[in-house]
């Protein structure tokens, strides 16, 4: 069993303390100070959070997302053929993105995530997995302007990306995960998606995960074992019905265990957790499990982050410490 | 009594001068008195009544100067809250988010006396709103009520009594806010629907609620059951495109038409608003239509909120004069 996070961590320290990130976004967006001033406040708050997930004993961790507006104007500001637009709500938080519109042919031209991976890999202690928003997602929350379908605009974007997982791979990361919460919330979709994850992931070498969120995959299953990755990762806290799933035949990957809650301050009990891991050894062998909590952690303030973690090893360190 | 044709108000939140701001954060850092505090809101209260009655605004609101947000200020005056840290809600936007930690309940009313104090000043409507039990749930951390349905009936019956103080103090206009309703309608639609019908039932007022961003053509035609006379939507930030959503099925409610995008710092022209409002009449029987900002004007500068509300003042006083 491995410890992890899904991606993203609160940019801003706990209060009182002064939110660096904060001043320097506000001081970026004024222009008084430049893109690389900026970058470099990023970085030392990225070497802050990769320190709390190390000391938290999470053993795969992420750079945290903190350069990451939000996952989707991360990936389409990346790429050619997008504007932004008005602001939206994500998904069902209180977290808003403006929504990027293909206006023109969506092509990939440099890395997006690579240089922030590079960083977060030479300055961590514990193995670093890179992510990304997956094509599907990325399409349905943005406006098509210029593909002609749905589906052209999905497997272009498919295609665009499968560059950035090839420049990803080319680092070799020990996991590259790809966030897909979008299908959860359109699964007649799902032949589309299983193009997409194809097209996707054609060529990379890394062993791969696809994470899902906000929902329950139990009308896509067993079928999202079919696609091309070697993680599925599954929210059993927005998603209860995903044990229905996990009923319905066997799971032979590996299983990101989505089972603390990223958006509730209430602090799971050890034995709530413990119980939970017991339930899922009876579908998924403990030694194919990645704990991690059910979603990005952004959703919460940092002290709790820190305290839920510690949870997550703890979990991990009863479980096996009981000889399971 | 407010004009019966393309009548115009606003969403109910005004940005806060300067020296009101200020004086927040010496209040929360302990340096000032609330009674100290509680002037300047007054003042700006004072001044915003002003401003919307030379603006030449139909329906008034009172400004909510002494309000942080649309969820925080409800959690503070009620029983059952405490604050957790800041959560981030984009750019570089973080909002202070309640945690339920016992049973919701009222101590005192919480709008009446800003309700009456804005009704003196003026003599034209004022139109109270309070934030929707659905939304003040979802968008607070739930420590304590195991069934999200207990929170969520808890609330309902708790703005009921301040929804009904308020009509004994002469309110005629009541607004309910209700931006989440809309988070997760295929589980929630019912309970949020339910609980708003509550608050609402024989109030002998005109009722409003505000639904603003997310994914609104998920609730359509559904919303048209929501117990109020009149849904108010943000149709702006999505450059109305959302309008088509609404030719699917005859709209029977009152609409707030949200003309106005308060995301972004540009003043929108008067053409582009009229044409807006053009293409709404197009879709909504246009004596059903009100006209206002997609949202609360608070995270504008003064100088933006007051130059795009004469752009949308402006172009009603255009509009209305077109018909024959």
């Amino acid at each position: 069993m491995i410890t992890t996070v899904v991606g993203s961590y609160p940019k801003i320290p706990d209060l009182p303390a002064p939110g660096r990130w904060r001043s320097a976004k506000e001081k970026r967006e004024r222009g008084e100070i430049s893109p690389e001033e900026f970058l470099q406040v990023e970085r030392e708050v990225t070497l802050e959070v990769i320190q709390e997930q190390v000391e938290a004993g999470i053993e795969l961790i992420t750079d945290g997302q903190i350069r990451w507006e939000d996952p989707q104007t991360y990936f389409a500001q990346g790429l050619t053929g997008f504007t932004l637009d008005g602001l939206q709500r994500w998904f069902d938080t209180n977290m808003y993105y403006r929504i990027p519109v293909a206006e023109g042919e969506v092509l990939w031209t440099d890395p997006i995530t690579v240089e922030d991976y590079r960083f977060a890999k030479a300055h961590s202690p514990r193995p670093v997995k890179p992510v990304i928003t997956g094509p599907y997602t990325l399409a349905r929350l943005s406006q098509n302007r210029y593909y002609a379908t749905f589906e052209d605009f999905v497997l272009s974007l498919a295609l665009a990306l499968n560059q950035e997982l090839r420049a990803l791979d080319a680092e070799n990361p020990p996991l590259i995960q790809v966030d897909e919460p979008g299908i959860l919330r359109h699964k007649a979709d799902f032949p589309l998606f299983r193009e997409a994850m194809i097209t996707l992931t054609e060529g990379v070498r890394a062993p791969l995960a696809l994470y899902t969120y906000f929902g329950d995959v139990v009308d896509l299953y067993p079928e999202i074992l079919d696609l091309p990755f070697d993680v599925i990762g599954l929210d059993f806290v927005a998603g209860p019905r995903n044990w229905e799933a996990l009923e319905k035949a066997p799971f032979e990957k590996w299983l990101g265990f989505g089972i603390l809650d990223a958006r509730n301050t209430r602090l799971e009990s050890l034995e709530e957790l413990v119980r939970a891991l017991d339930r899922v050894s009876r579908y998924v062998p403990l030694d194919r499990i990645y704990l991690n909590p059910s979603a990005g952690l952004e959703f919460l303030p940092r002290n709790v982050v820190r305290a839920k973690l510690h949870r997550l090893v703890e979990a991990k360190r009863a479980v096996l410490g009981v000889g399971v | 009594m407010i004009p019966s044709y393309l009548p115009t108000t606003t969403v109910g939140s005004f940005p806060k001068p300067p020296d009101l701001l200020a004086a927040r954060q010496k209040y929360r850092r302990g340096q000032l008195d609330r009674e100290a505090l509680r002037a300047l809101e007054r003042q700006a209260t004072q001044e915003w009544i002003r401003r919307q009655e030379e603006l030449g605004l139909d329906l008034l609101v009172d400004g909510e100067q002494y309000r942080a947000d649309l969820v925080t200020f409800f959690a503070e005056e009620l029983d059952g809250f405490r604050m957790a840290g800041l959560v981030r809600a984009f750019g570089n936007r973080y909002y202070r988010k309640p945690v339920v930690i016992a049973p919701v309940g009222r101590r005192h009313p919480l709008l009446v006396e800003w309700f009456r104090f804005a009704q003196s000043l003026t003599s034209k409507p004022v139109k109270a709103v309070l934030t929707g039990p659905y939304t003040l749930a979802e968008w607070s951390f739930n420590e304590y009520y195991p069934a999200r349905r207990d929170l969520i009936s808890d609330l309902a019956r708790v703005l009921r009594e301040e929804a009904q103080d308020l009509v004994r103090a002469g309110a005629r206009y009541l607004q309910i806010d209700e931006p989440a309703i809309h988070s997760r309608p295929e589980e929630d639609f019912e309970l949020a629907r339910a609980a708003l019908a509550h608050i609402t039932e024989d109030l002998g007022v005109y009722t409003i609620v505000h639904i603003c961003y997310g994914d609104v053509a998920r609730i359509y035609p559904d919303m048209l059951r929501l117990a109020v006379d009149q849904i108010a939507l943000a149709l702006a930030n999505t450059r109305f495109t959302l309008l088509e959503v609404f030719r699917t099925h005859p709209f029977t409610r009152d609409v707030g038409l949200g003309v106005i995008d308060v995301t972004r710092h540009r003043v929108e022209t008067v053409e582009e608003v009229v044409s807006g409002i053009q293409r709404a009449l197009e879709v909504f029987p246009p004596h059903r239509v009100h006209l206002s900002p997609d949202c609360g004007l608070r995270t504008c500068t003064m100088e933006e909120a007051v130059a795009k509300l004469e752009a949308m003042v402006e172009a009603a006083r255009l509009v209305r004069a077109m018909v024959p």
